[in-house]
């Protein structure tokens, strides 16, 4: 057990030091001035440039400016926007979290409506209804999400004009953000009428939030279902059933527990599809999530922005793929390490 | 001399024949076929087929409507669109851009994939485990993040977001290669061949290659339909293709800004797209199930 986890933070520190490495050689590679991609700010003269070469240890080996560059990440100083002029960290740390609250959304939205339906198709493999989960899957999955939520919007924003084009809440909501999610900010929010706002602040993440979730849903029936069907051509099935086990028994005995075992390894791989789908969903509602920020920084060439971005989001994502690998490994010892189910 | 055999008579179909014969049994699996197939067609044959050039322009004809609604005329199929060009042609050398860079890029994706996934496969003890981990960890960069790092870098343009779609294929096929070449390193038949002093590049070309094939055109299906999807994404977000090269998803991108007037500037390039890589996906899903009917009878 401790060697799984000291394995996995040594995986962990490891990635994070070589994308800490790739942001940092951005600062050479983007077109524009070292000192500016790196800090954000735009020297008026000589001596402050400087000065500046001097703070940022530019004037000396790579290596060292390396590490003064994570030390300085360490320590909560992330640069400043060229765009905005205003600090990085408190950007991100505004546009990040309705990025995560909008992916966990459709996440739930996968779980609870994904996993149910595979399991239904697949015990009812090879049947009508069967067949018909599945091709609905397939169609729903191969819809471009831009497209989805393009339609989406046209539908229901436009003719049936019964959720609201773009946004996260109507300004007249005064919601200091606390927490940055904004069902929770609601919560803690004083002096305003609940109610009122959760039904405006639901009615804003309904659209973004079926649109990434009907494809994240969509693949996760197909995954589970081949799971199931899978796990129930097992021999110790056949033997249940010979034991005289009901259906019933078999299903929540056996069946349940084995099939979900492949799909959560899968699951971590949906995690990076979900942030890809969230990020374009968010340019097209103005969500104010760290994939259209992002956007708005390469429209705005605002590098600084860019490497900073770039590795927030990697790193949440690959923290979270890594955690559900660790928890993966955990629950199941037995599986070898680089086994993976399929679809 | 006659001559009886009852063996020789028989028929013996080939692997690749079974499959055929199974995939065959699917209507849908060849439903989704011969629509793919008339993409390619439409596709490879791009010059013939399309009644205009995509990139005239005709100040005479701007946004008229498709051919079937009253407005419409027979001369633009599709409409056109708010510089006067086809539509119709411009979807065709759509399709040719993004189903031909998808294939481009999944055939690259592979060759290098399968190169180092072999590689990390044959691998053993601390230097493998490094390999490997890592690997799995950079796999989960998404896509789009990669494309924006390298049109910040590189500039726009269809070329710079293809390097980025094509760096982010690379994991599936070396993580897919790797567990197929560790699973497949343990058989006894590579245990044979490796007796007969086959060395590691005689065992890759002649035991495992051959046996990898078919896991490899499975999981081509199922990148060719992400890459497409990926190329329309970026396109239609302005960091792919730039506008005067037809590209579905800068079609739609570009068509979004006369939605409310032509909304048939919209609608035809996603149903495109909607339909190329649900075709895509049928055959994909066509054919792994007719591996496994293969596989398992």
């Amino acid at each position: 057990m401790i060697q799984i986890l000291s394995r996995y933070a040594v995986l962990f520190i490891l990635t994070l030091l070589v994308l800490t490495a790739m942001s940092f050689s951005l600062v050479y590679l983007f077109p524009g001035d070292v000192l500016e991609n790196l800090t954000g700010i735009v020297p008026q003269n000589d001596i402050q440039r400087e000065a500046l070469m001097r703070q940022f240890r530019l004037d000396q080996p790579y290596i060292v400016q390396f590490f003064y560059y994570l030390t300085s990440l360490l320590q909560g100083d992330w640069g400043y926007s060229l765009a905005s002029g205003l600090p990085l960290r408190d950007e991100i740390g505004i546009a990040m979290p309705a990025t995560i609250e909008l992916s966990t959304y459709a996440m739930l939205m996968a779980l609870f409506i994904g996993i149910p339906l595979g399991y239904y198709a697949g015990l009812k493999n090879y049947s009508t209804t069967d067949h018909t989960i599945n091709a609905l899957s397939i169609t729903t999955y191969s819809f471009p999400v831009f497209w989805l939520a393009l339609i989406l919007i046209l539908f229901f924003s436009l003719n049936l004009d019964v959720a609201p084009l773009s946004g996260r809440i109507s300004l007249l909501f005064d919601i200091e953000p606390v927490t940055g999610f904004v069902l929770i900010d609601i919560m803690l929010a004083d002096g305003i009428d609940h109610g009122l706002a959760y039904r405006d602040a639901i009615s804003h993440l309904a659209l973004p939030t079926l649109a990434i979730g009907a494809i994240t849903t969509a693949s996760m029936v197909r995954i589970t279902r081949r799971s199931v069907i899978d796990v129930i051509h097992r021999p110790y099935i056949v033997a249940a059933r010979s034991r005289g086990v009901s259906e019933w028994q078999i299903f929540f005995r056996h069946v349940l527990r084995n099939a979900l075992l492949p799909i959560l390894p899968l699951m971590a791989i949906q995690i990076t599809t979900l942030i890809t789908n969230a990020m374009i969903v968010e340019t097209l509602f103005s969500w104010p999530g760290i994939g259209s920020w992002l956007i708005q920084a390469i429209y705005q060439r605002d590098f600084p922005a860019l490497r900073v971005g770039m590795l927030a989001v990697s790193t949440l994502v690959i923290s979270l793929t890594i955690m559900v690998d660790l928890f993966n490994r955990i629950i199941d010892p037995s599986r070898e390490k680089y086994e993976r189910a399929t679809v | 001399m006659p001559q009886f055999s009852l063996y020789e008579e028989e028929f013996h179909p080939s692997p690749w024949q079974r499959t055929w014969v199974a995939f065959r049994s699917s209507h849908i699996a060849i439903g989704g076929l011969i629509l793919l197939g008339f993409f390619v067609v439409f596709s490879v044959f791009a010059p013939i087929v399309s009644p205009y050039n995509p990139a005239e322009q005709n100040i005479d004809s701007l946004l008229i409507p498709p051919s079937w609604e009253t407005s419409g005329s027979i001369t633009h199929l599709f409409g056109t669109d708010p510089l006067g060009r086809d539509v119709f042609s411009r979807i065709i050398y759509g399709c040719r851009t993004t189903l031909g860079s998808g294939f481009l890029m999944v055939v690259l994706a592979m060759l290098i994939g399968v190169s180092i996934g072999t590689f990390a496969g044959m691998l053993r003890g601390v230097r493998s485990s490094i390999v490997n981990h890592l690997l799995d960890a950079l796999m989960a960069i998404p896509t789009l993040l990669i494309a924006i790092i390298i049109v910040a870098i590189l500039g726009t343009g269809l070329v710079n977001s293809m390097w980025a779609i094509t760096l982010a294929l690379i994991p599936q096929f070396v993580h897919r290669t790797r567990t197929f070449v560790r699973a497949e390193m343990k058989k006894e038949y590579i245990m044979s061949s490796k007796l007969d002093g086959a060395n590691r590049w005689q065992l890759f070309v002649h035991s495992i290659l051959p046996n990898m094939t078919e896991m490899l055109v499975v999981q081509g299906t199922v990148a060719l339909s992400i890459a497409v999807i990926d190329v329309s994404a970026l396109g239609f977000l302005n960091l792919g293709a730039q506008s005067p090269l037809a590209e579905l998803g800068a079609i739609l991108g570009n068509g979004l800004d006369v939605a409310y007037l032509a909304p048939w500037n919209v609608a035809l390039p996603g149903i495109t797209i909607f339909l190329l890589v649900l075709s895509i996906n049928i055959v994909g899903d066509g054919l792994r199930s007719a591996l496994r009917k293969r596989v398992s009878h």
